[in-house]
């Protein structure tokens, strides 16, 4: 909490307003909430199923011990989701939740997807390297979205397109640099941030000019709005 | 040469490095020991320009650090940089252009995962490959042998001994008084930030000798071991 800003007391006091909120809205809006919701839980405690902490916990206690404590801890984790399942009379889908946690205590499994995503820029790593590999959905999001935005005429969802490859790409300039690295560069400082800028620019380049090349050929009329975009990018890039 | 002239550091008004003079040669291996907190790695921190310091520190290089490889005890690495990657953004840094990374893959690291999943002797050894592909003319290897296994610990001394030979100069901590011994001209030892004796070659054995009835003493007896 503290992380956040936010004082603790201050922070575990609205936590359970915030869960209560969320959780109505889920069940207001969605037709399948419970399932969503039975999902979610699972994701939730499936964190407590670590391969490291689990192997700590079976060097510590023996296996009667280790079951129990795993199975009370997966229920307690459960336990927010499933008050606010009785509270909403989905008793079955509570009692699937609580049995299902049980279930996980068997298997130790990390959640944590350690598979190197491909990416074009590991020629000039890091900012492009890690920030792709970080948010590389959001691209095919970006492109559909201009195909949307050319099937439907609507010049302005595919600028959008363009704005979120834009605001995607400057977040990865958001994270401060190790001393390391940049104590590393035998450039100056100022070459050391041209670099950088131009890294950027081409990058950034690169990633929206489908786009751009779509919306230049379907809204040829707009051109002016797209030249005025990319001058306002290499403004911001340049600052 | 590096020299290394009335160096003191200061974090706030504690004195980690009191007025330190050294002087490292080309072609030569230097080892540098002491407790942990004895002021080693700020040493190789002000040698590197990564700390402000008082006192003097001048080199044959106009800018040392493009010169120096760092090896730091814990090496730093973002979340999602491959092995291979990692090589390549320090041989950016540098102006060097690599190719056939695979090939120069002496410990025959998983290049391509992602180095912060790597083990702790994994890290060292790729972080020791970065900087020794950056062909650089200084090397401060602070805790190169650190969780690295026995035929990696092999191949790192023979390397530190082929820089001699290729008349680089090389600054080694470590723990493992034996891996010094191995490849050091001269060690330091060092305590509460001064450097309270200088050992050649000759005396690395009395060194050792006196290091292990200093430190261990009669300690081990007081836990009343059963």
């Amino acid at each position: 909490m503290i992380d956040f800003g936010l004082p603790l007391l201050i922070g575990y006091t609205l936590l359970p307003f915030v869960f209560i909120l969320l959780s109505n809205y889920l069940f207001g809006n969605t037709e399948f909430a419970n399932y969503v919701y039975g999902l979610i839980a699972l994701s939730f405690v499936s964190k407590l199923s670590e391969p490291k902490r689990n192997n700590f916990l079976k060097s510590i206690f023996n296996k009667d011990k280790y079951n129990k404590l795993r199975i009370i801890e997966n229920v307690i984790y459960c336990l927010p989701f499933t008050l606010f399942l009785i509270y909403k009379k989905q008793f079955i889908l509570s009692i699937i939740l609580n049995l299902s946690v049980v279930i996980i205590t068997l298997f130790n499994f990390s959640t944590n997807i350690n598979v190197t995503i491909p990416t074009p820029f590991s020629k000039k790593p890091f900012e492009f390297t890690v920030g792709f590999r970080k948010t590389f959905y959001i691209f095919p999001i970006a492109y559909f979205l201009t195909y949307i935005s050319v099937s439907v005429g609507n010049f302005n969802l595919g600028v959008f397109s363009m704005l979120l490859i834009g605001i995607t790409c400057f977040s990865y300039y958001s994270k401060i640099e190790n001393e390391y690295f940049v104590w590393n560069y035998n450039l100056s400082s100022k070459e050391f941030l041209l670099e950088k800028m131009k890294t950027c620019l081409v990058y950034f380049s690169l990633l929206i000019l489908p786009i751009i090349i779509t919306l230049a050929i379907y809204f040829f009329n707009e051109i002016n709005i797209l030249i005025v975009f990319l001058f306002c990018v290499m403004l911001i890039s340049l600052q | 040469m590096i020299k290394i002239e009335r160096l003191s550091k200061f974090y706030g008004k504690n004195q980690v490095l009191n007025s330190i003079d050294l002087e490292f040669k080309k072609g030569k291996i230097y080892g540098i020991v002491g407790e942990n907190g004895a002021g080693k790695t700020t040493l190789f921190r002000c040698i590197s320009g990564l700390e402000n310091y008082k006192g003097n520190i001048s080199s044959d290089y106009t800018k040392l650090k493009d010169h120096l490889g760092l090896l730091l005890t814990e090496p730093f690495f973002f979340s999602k940089i491959t092995g291979k990657e990692y090589i390549q953004l320090l041989a950016n840094a540098r102006q060097i252009e690599l190719s056939n990374i695979e090939d120069k893959n002496i410990f025959d690291l998983p290049l391509n995962q992602y180095a912060s999943t790597y083990s702790t002797g994994m890290k060292n050894k790729l972080a020791l490959t970065a900087i020794l592909l950056q062909e650089n003319n200084v090397f401060i290897l602070d805790e190169p042998f650190n969780g690295v296994d026995i035929q990696s610990n092999l191949i790192i001394t023979e390397i530190i001994q082929r820089f001699k030979k290729l008349e680089k100069t090389v600054i080694i901590s470590s723990h493992i008084f034996s891996t010094l011994a191995n490849t050091c001209d001269e060690i330091y030892l060092m305590k509460n930030g001064e450097i309270i004796k200088k050992v050649e070659q000759v005396d690395f054995n009395k060194l050792e000798k006196e290091m292990k009835e200093f430190t261990v003493g009669n300690r081990i007896d007081k836990l009343e071991l059963k």
